[in-house]
């Protein structure tokens, strides 16, 4: 439904988007994430057709975005960032004339308006002007304008801005059920409601796609590689941990926490060797063995954020991939190895 | 188109009455042109005539047609709204043609409740007054303030910002009068000629007298649709920037 190949966009001097090439399929609810100045919103501008690529094309639902711009557009529910409305219309106003925008006849507004009116709670305040309400409800409003005419592509940047967590899981069942029948990319940077909602995450830095992933697999993978959080009594924990086999790097994270008779609370993260089994039970049965007391022995959760981070901080350093040690090609240049198992891939520069 | 376009031109119409700016300046408009009317056309022993009035209408749509048109553009890049819009299946000039259509309802709006002055002058004066110049007067007002909303248009959809798109407006249409109107007469040759060709002031005497020359309506009209060309141009251009 959604098709981006190897598009190209800048700005004077500066390269907004950079060789991005993806395709999403009807039903798919993908997460498109990424810093400020990643190149997400350059890239949602131009399948909506609010910007054209300098080089690339575009088409939603089979339309070129610039040869059959005004097709192309009416597949599309867009969302922009802020929601931005026109603050002296009534809710009730506002969607008809969204409504007469996208062609639709009176009884077809009127039908329309009560669908999303009802979707989006917004019966109580559909008299009320869109400028005297509060940034959860104008996000509302703006949801409900987007999927007035029922488009086969939604697209949604930031759809929980302003929401209050009743109402962030609201949306995320809302965007569920519309990705039924339907091709969602939401735009987000509250991560767990791209894991939670998405089927598909692409991750962009620096204008290029830098993961394009299912976030389970993606996480699963990450999982492999999650360190150990050890809490352990004595000094002598250390060397003992460094001693368990399959262990590669031992790490104290916090400072001691002395016991009643002096003796010291160590907190270790430890991260395993590659391709080492779960280190649980052997470090629990070293520990124990040596006479090492432990108070805490966990893995530690992994999540989109820690994906995400560490592709920044890559990014920041020059690095050619995160310190998720090459589970993902940061641009191309690693080919797309994947020991841990999952198979994210790459759509940057290389693509 | 023309769904959208009527939908746009009255959404911009309503909106100008939704905000204090539509308000001010009818009312404003009306203060002033009634003043004049009571000062200068309701003179006992002089001839019943609204030319005055007309003559100084014509400069107060100087400063209130761009007051009009500021909004039109550069409020929607200023408040967002234009990223929704120019996403809708609605070409560009739906959309230019809406919002100009939009404000040239809103300047009709403004002139309506001029009428009564021709209808107390009608009333009071004996001979009755003739109809030919104020037709044309009213006539020159309409075509002068769609030609006023029309660089307006155009010079919004450069900007984000009204107060910019305001001032720009109005020291253009300055500009423009001064140097095709008084500044013309007074440079030689034939640059002084074309300038004189190219202004209002000549025309407007003619409405003044009464005479509604086809070429002077055909020069209000193409002069507008012309602004309104470089409107799209400018509209059109925001997507390739």
């Amino acid at each position: 439904m959604i098709s981006v190949r190897g598009v190209h966009k800048s700005f004077g001097g500066v390269h907004a988007v950079r060789g991005v090439t993806f395709e999403v399929g009807k039903g798919q609810v993908v997460g498109l994430l990424g810093a400020n100045g990643a190149g997400k919103t350059t890239t949602i501008r131009m399948i909506t057709g609010f910007l054209p690529p300098d080089t690339g094309s575009v088409a939603v639902a089979g339309h070129d975005t610039l040869r059959h711009s005004l097709a192309a557009r009416a597949a599309v529910g867009y969302l922009p960032e802020s929601a931005p409305a026109y603050s002296e219309m009534s809710v009730d106003g506002f969607l008809s004339f969204r409504g007469t925008l996208y062609g639709m006849r009176r009884r077809d507004r009127r039908n329309a308006t009560e669908r999303v009116l009802g979707l989006c709670d917004l019966h109580e305040v559909r008299r009320r002007r869109v400028g005297h309400l509060s940034k959860g409800f104008r996000q509302r409003v703006g949801l409900a304008a987007a999927m007035l005419h029922d488009p086969p592509v939604l697209i949604l940047d930031e759809p929980s801005n302003g929401l209050d967590p009743k109402q962030i899981g609201q949306a995320r069942r809302l965007i569920r059920e519309l990705a039924r029948d339907r091709t969602v990319l939401v735009s987000s940077h509250i991560l767990p409601e791209v894991e939670q909602t998405c089927d598909r995450v692409i991750i962009m830095a620096r204008g290029q796609i830098r993961v394009d992933a299912d976030p389970k697999e993606l996480l699963g993978s990450l999982r492999e590689a999650s360190p150990y959080i050890v809490e352990a009594r004595g000094d002598a924990a250390e060397s003992v941990l460094r001693a368990v086999p399959g262990v590669e790097r031992v790490e104290v994270t916090s400072r001691p926490a002395l016991d009643f008779d002096g003796t010291a609370w160590h907190t270790f993260r430890i991260t395993a060797a590659a391709g080492a089994i779960d280190l649980r039970e052997p470090i629990a049965a070293t520990c124990a063995a040596r006479g090492i007391l432990i108070r805490e022995l966990r893995r530690e959760a992994p999540g989109l954020e820690r994906v995400f981070l560490s592709l920044i901080e890559a990014d920041e350093e020059g690095l050619p991939s995160p310190p998720g040690r090459g589970r993902w090609p940061a641009d191309g240049r690693d080919g797309g190895g994947s020991p841990g198992g999952a198979a994210p891939q790459s759509h940057g520069a290389a693509a | 188109m023309i769904p959208a376009a009527s939908a746009i031109a009255v959404r911009e119409y309503r909106s100008l009455f939704r905000v204090p700016v539509g308000w001010i300046v009818i009312a404003l408009y009306l203060f002033l042109t009634g003043v004049v009317f009571v000062s200068s056309a309701l003179i006992p022993g002089e001839p019943a005539s609204l030319r005055y009035v007309f003559g100084i209408s014509g400069w107060l749509l100087l400063p209130v047609m761009p007051a009009v048109s500021m909004r039109l553009f550069a409020e929607e890049f200023r408040s967002g709204t234009a990223e929704p819009l120019m996403t809708s299946p609605v070409s560009d000039a739906s959309i230019v043609a809406g919002k100009y259509l939009g404000a040239c309802l809103f300047l009709l709006t403004m002139l309506a409740p001029t009428l009564i002055y021709a209808v107390i002058l009608a009333a009071v004066s004996d001979p009755a007054p003739d109809p030919g110049p104020i037709l044309a007067g009213y006539l020159s007002l309409v075509l002068l303030g769609m030609l006023y909303l029309a660089v307006g248009t155009l010079v919004s959809s450069l900007t984000a910002n009204q107060t910019l798109a305001f001032l720009g407006t109005f020291l253009f249409l300055l500009i423009a009068l001064l140097l095709t109107g008084d500044m013309a007469a007074r440079l030689p040759g034939n640059i002084g000629a074309i300038l004189i060709r190219l202004g209002l002031s000549t025309r407007m005497e003619d409405f003044a007298r009464g005479v509604i020359d086809t070429a002077h309506v055909v020069f209000f009209l193409s002069v507008s649709a012309w602004f309104l060309l470089l409107a799209f141009v400018a509209v059109e251009s925001r997507r390739w920037r």
